[in-house]
């Protein structure tokens, strides 16, 4: 009660200050001069009377600031006094101000730069209502699920399960019937990634565009509603085909209507499917997957059959594939695992109902995972580990930050040791001078980290950027909010009692008398430095471990280069093509490809053209069983080989030469027998010699292909992994080409005049295809390895920044040793020493420094760079070239550094130093 | 005239809490008037007056208003709160059951130990 009364005239008399002050001011007059008319009535003369009365009342001003500290106002009057006399401190020496304020930016910069990835990455959720009550629906599927086919993504968990999120449509349907547990059970379905986009034609321009088909209560499930128009509703999603409408995303909108509200009511085209723009989700709002980036388009589940066919029957009434993903939310007063068992016992009923179960199989055991990170940024865990690694690196660097600024401000305190000597010599406590160096400091660093926190606002996307690709999905785009703000304060904060605790403790252990004369060399203590110099070990071997770490990526960067992709990569443009299936059914859609095929193979500029399922190097890649004939069959997933299916001039395109056998011609045709080849991977691993040759083999499906050659090992899906066992089919001899083909011309000389060659060729054949996702070969491979190339490039800025750091910091500690000691080097050298010798003498100190902070940052190194192990390629973590180079040039960078103040040593005049008092 | 004793930080304020439970008063009146009471036995350095005030005042004990003294000049005036009075009465106790118990303790003779 007390306390709170405290509080509320604490405030009270803040803002009021000028009443107070002006209220004391009249009470005291009030006070002295009552009392001067009673002494007067009692007959003392005027003059007297107002004389003793002062005398009586005490001193005014003491008793004034008496009151002022009963008022709890001390505090704070102390604390504006040590602000302002910060700010003049700050302002008479300029150039340290700016260094100390541009290392911690810099250093607080980068951290709030990589938090903000790390949080969209780790922590970021979606931005609905209540997003932490959602829960997805996922089961585990092992070898005898009952589950045959699936369109949708599974996670392996380690232990020969598989994660699943995706259930048929007519179980979805009986699941909400039946739900009574988890509220409003609504469903989406992403289409997007490289093979669901749709081609969306708007206004007779064609381009590519991600989206989701979601429930008619979707919208509503989420709490979300739309800042132009309607959502989606139920009446939408009734009758198959019956919902020809869209809600757009915020992004879209900006991208291709420039924010028009003409947006509302467009008709468009999606997969050749006329739809009509009904409304526009709100900014914050990114769909069910992801939880930085938003499907440009939403549409109704009951379009399915129609703008996403898959196969010739509708999926909303196919109880055999699963594909719809379902999302929940928990009801306040029903625990989650009561949820769960009332909805497994639900969906255990529902699949009963919708299929034949046979004896042995397992019913998908149901399990609940939070919603609130979307589908995929819960699965995706690909950022987290270069995350958290990016993050310890950029702490690193901003622990250098601090330690050169604390080296500088143990340079300061030196020089302000007057300044503190007068001070205790006045009375002050060593509490108050603390209190007054922490706000210094304080304040330093708060204006770093103000600096720092616009320095990580402007550089937010630019890592994002590099990580995507120009043609592919969109960069994520990190969000700034208060967390961003809270730690960015936080590390402020801390760097600011990190760097000034030692120096401000320092300054409350001046001897007084000493401080007050004006030699300060008492005698040259041996002690004296102490703190400094284990600074700059510490500096430079963090300096180590971040050269290390740069190294290590920059190796593994340049390892990835120059590894051999088996085929040639220079002089290769590729480009996709995705016929909607509204317009071309299997299998005319091959019949269109080949006919591009033709049309592009005579153009000018093009030596010769061919086409592939998958790009090679673009992370995907497609498999099948390999079993050849007149071997047993070994079971599981054991007998799968990669495969591609591939145009009739693959190998002489890519360059991938032939061993044995031929390669793919004109005899073979849709009607002919099947053939393939085999790399020489698969050759070695299921023949025992290598001219397999005329054996034959079987897939899944019991189709057999007959070896007509075997070709050299290439790279499929990445750098990294070596060349897998791969089989290569022709496309035409397949039935299906159902996400379009990746054409790869061969270009002599110039491919951007071939691009617009290549564009007409293809309108002349169907005007309503786009060409999508050009680039070179060379640009395909740059982007599988965009998160090395950006690794890389980061560690090596953080290096070199290091070195700077590191590098002022013994320059500062050997210039600083000399300063202190001039007086004895000046006896040294009128004793008799060479000026080589005191150069050698400064050196040797300096040496030392080095190699104690080199050698320790060495072992740090050994110990820390296990954890990186995995992010190598082509060396080991403790690669001793890297390790040995980093050591060099550690070590030389820091010799320089002292050379200067060694030099400066050297030319001493012994009678100068001596007078230099 | 009295000494001039230096009294303890806590017995200040409660000689201000009494004196101004007896009505309201500006600074000067309050000097008096613990003067008055102590029957001019207890005289206190002035100017210690009003750190005091402001405490009792910052604590919530006393409250204050500017207003006219008997000459018509202005004059802060401080008259106690319930908080204030609720104090006085429990400092008031606990100021008598000390002195009953020190003064008990001084009585005892030797034969009673």
């Amino acid at each position: 009660m007390k306390l709170f009364a405290q509080l509320r005239s604490w405030l009270k008399w803040i803002v009021k200050r000028s009443h107070l002050e002006n209220g004391m001011e009249a009470e005291v007059s009030f006070h002295i001069e009552s009392y001067a008319e009673d002494l007067v009535r009692s007959g003392v003369p005027q003059q007297e009377a107002t004389r003793r009365a002062r005398l009586q009342f005490g001193g005014i001003e003491s008793h004034k600031d008496a009151i002022r500290a009963s008022l709890g106002l001390r505090l704070w009057d102390e604390l504006w006094v040590d602000l302002r006399y910060g700010v003049r401190m700050l302002r008479k020496s300029p150039r340290f101000t700016v260094i100390a304020v541009a290392s911690l930016a810099l250093g607080i910069g980068a951290n709030t730069a990589i938090f903000t990835l790390a949080k969209a990455a780790m922590f970021d959720t979606l931005l609905v209502s209540h997003p932490d009550q959602l829960r997805l629906l996922a089961w585990t599927q092992d070898d005898r699920s009952v589950v045959g086919s699936m369109w949708g993504d599974f996670y392996p968990d380690g232990k020969g399960h598989s994660l699943v999120a995706s259930f048929s449509y007519p179980v979805y349907e009986q699941l909400r019937r039946q739900n009574h547990t988890l509220g409003n059970l609504f469903a989406f379905k992403e289409l997007g990634g490289g093979f669901d986009r749709l081609t969306a034609t708007i206004d007779n321009h064609v381009e590519m565009v991600t989206g989701e088909l979601v429930s008619g209560n979707y919208f509503e499930g989420f709490g979300v509603g739309t800042v132009l128009g309607r959502p989606i509703e139920p009446a939408d999603d009734i009758a198959p085909g019956g919902g020809p409408v869209a809600v757009i995303s915020d992004a879209f909108w900006a991208r291709r209507f420039g924010r028009s509200s003409a947006v509302i009511g467009k008709a468009v085209k999606l997969n050749l499917v006329p739809i009509t723009i009904i409304g526009v989700a709100p900014k914050a709002f990114t769909g069910a997957s992801h939880v930085e980036v938003s499907p440009d388009v939403f549409l109704p589940l009951s379009m399915q059959p129609v703008i996403a066919p898959k196969g010739t029957s509708s999926l909303l009434n196919d109880p055999d594939i699963w594909w719809v993903q379902v999302m929940g939310r928990l009801q306040s007063g029903i625990s989650e695992n009561s949820a769960r068992a009332s909805m497994a016992v639900t969906l255990d009923q529902a699949v009963r109902a919708s299929m034949p179960v046979p004896k042995d199989g397992t019913l998908p055991p149901l399990t609940l995972i939070p919603g609130n990170r979307g589908w995929l940024s819960y699965t995706d865990r690909q950022l987290e580990q270069p995350s958290s690694i990016l993050l310890a690196l950029t702490g690193l660097v901003l622990l250098l930050a601090c330690a050169n600024i604390a080296n500088l401000l143990l340079a300061r305190s030196a020089s302000r040791q007057r300044e503190m000597s007068v001070r205790l010599a006045l009375g002050a406590g060593k509490a108050r001078i603390l209190r007054q160096m922490l706000t210094e400091n304080l304040l330093l660093s708060l204006l770093g980290g103000t600096a720092g926190l616009v320095l990580g606002y402007l550089g937010r996307d630019v890592i994002p950027r590099l990580l995507s690709s120009s043609w592919g999905v969109a960069p994520i785009s990190g969000r700034f909010d208060y967390r961003v703000f809270a730690f960015t304060l936080t590390i402020s904060v801390l760097s600011g009692l990190l760097f000034g605790v030692g120096p401000s403790w320092q300054a409350t252990r001046t001897i007084v008398n000493a401080g007050l004369k004006d030699s300060a060399a008492t005698t040259t203590h041996r002690r004296k430095g102490f703190a400094g110099k284990t600074l700059v070990i510490f500096q430079v071997s963090l300096c180590m471990l971040l050269l290390v770490g740069a190294g290590l990526f920059v190796r593994t960067l340049v390892n990835l280069n120059a590894a051999d992709t088996g085929f040639q990569q220079k002089g290769l443009l590729l480009f996709a093509i995705v016929p909607p299936r509204q317009r071309y059914p299997a299998p005319k859609n091959i019949e269109v490809l080949h006919q591009i095929e033709e049309k592009i193979a005579p153009l000018p500029g093009v030596e010769s053209v061919t086409l592939s399922v998958e790009p090679l190097l673009a992370q995907t890649a497609s498999n099948d069983g390999f079993f050849p004939d007149g071997q047993p069959r070994r079971p599981g997933h054991e007998q799968f080989a990669l495969l591609n299916s591939v145009g009739r001039t693959f190998f002489a395109t890519l360059r991938i030469p032939l061993l044995y056998g031929r390669a793919f011609d004109f005899r073979d045709t849709p009607t002919s027998p099947k053939v393939a080849i085999i790399n020489q991977a698969l050759a070695r691993k299921e023949f025992a010699a290598m001219n397999s040759v005329g054996k034959t083999f079987k897939t899944e499906e019991e189709e057999r292909y007959e070896i007509i050659g075997v070709c050299a090992d290439a790279k499929y899906a990445d750098l990294r992994t070596d060349p897998p066992p791969t089989f290569y089919v022709l496309y035409q001899q397949q039935k299906d080409a159902r996400h379009g083909m990746t054409f790869e011309v061969r270009t002599n000389g110039d491919p951007g005049g071939v691009v617009t060659a290549i564009r007409s060729a293809v309108q002349s054949v169907d005007i309503d295809l786009p060409v999508i996702d050009v680039r070179t070969q060379t640009d395909q491979i740059n982007a599988s390895i965009a998160p090395e190339r950006i690794f890389a490039a980061l560690t090596a800025g953080f290096g070199v920044l290091a070195l700077l750091l590191a590098s002022i910091g013994v320059y500062g500690i050997m210039a600083c040793t000399v300063g202190r000691r001039l007086n004895e080097i000046g006896i040294r050298m009128a004793l008799g020493a060479q000026a080589s010798q005191v150069l050698l003498m400064i050196l040797r100190e300096t040496a030392w420094l080095a190699a104690i902070g080199v050698g320790t940052g060495l072992g740090a190194a050994l110990l820390l760079t296990q954890f990186v192990r995995s992010m190598l390629y082509g060396l080991k973590p403790t690669d001793s070239p890297t390790l040995a180079g980093a050591a060099l040039l550690l070590f030389a960078i820091a010799m320089l550094a002292g050379w200067g103040p060694a030099n400066k040593a050297s030319l001493i005049q012994p009678m100068q130093a001596l007078r230099h008092e | 005239m009295g000494k001039q004793v230096d009294l303890l930080q806590g017995t200040l304020d409660m000689l201000i809490l009494k004196a101004v439970s007896l009505g309201p008063l500006h600074g000067y009146g309050v000097l008096l008037r613990i003067q008055q009471i102590s029957g001019e036995q207890l005289q206190i350095q002035q100017g210690s007056l009003y750190p005091a005030l402001y405490r009792l005042e910052h604590q919530g004990l006393i409250v204050s208003e500017w207003g006219e003294s008997e000459n018509k000049r202005k004059a802060k005036f401080y008259r106690l709160t319930t908080a204030g009075r609720r104090q006085l009465q429990s400092e008031t106790e606990k100021w008598n059951n000390m002195a009953a118990l020190v003064a008990s303790i001084l009585r005892t003779t030797s034969e009673e130990i």
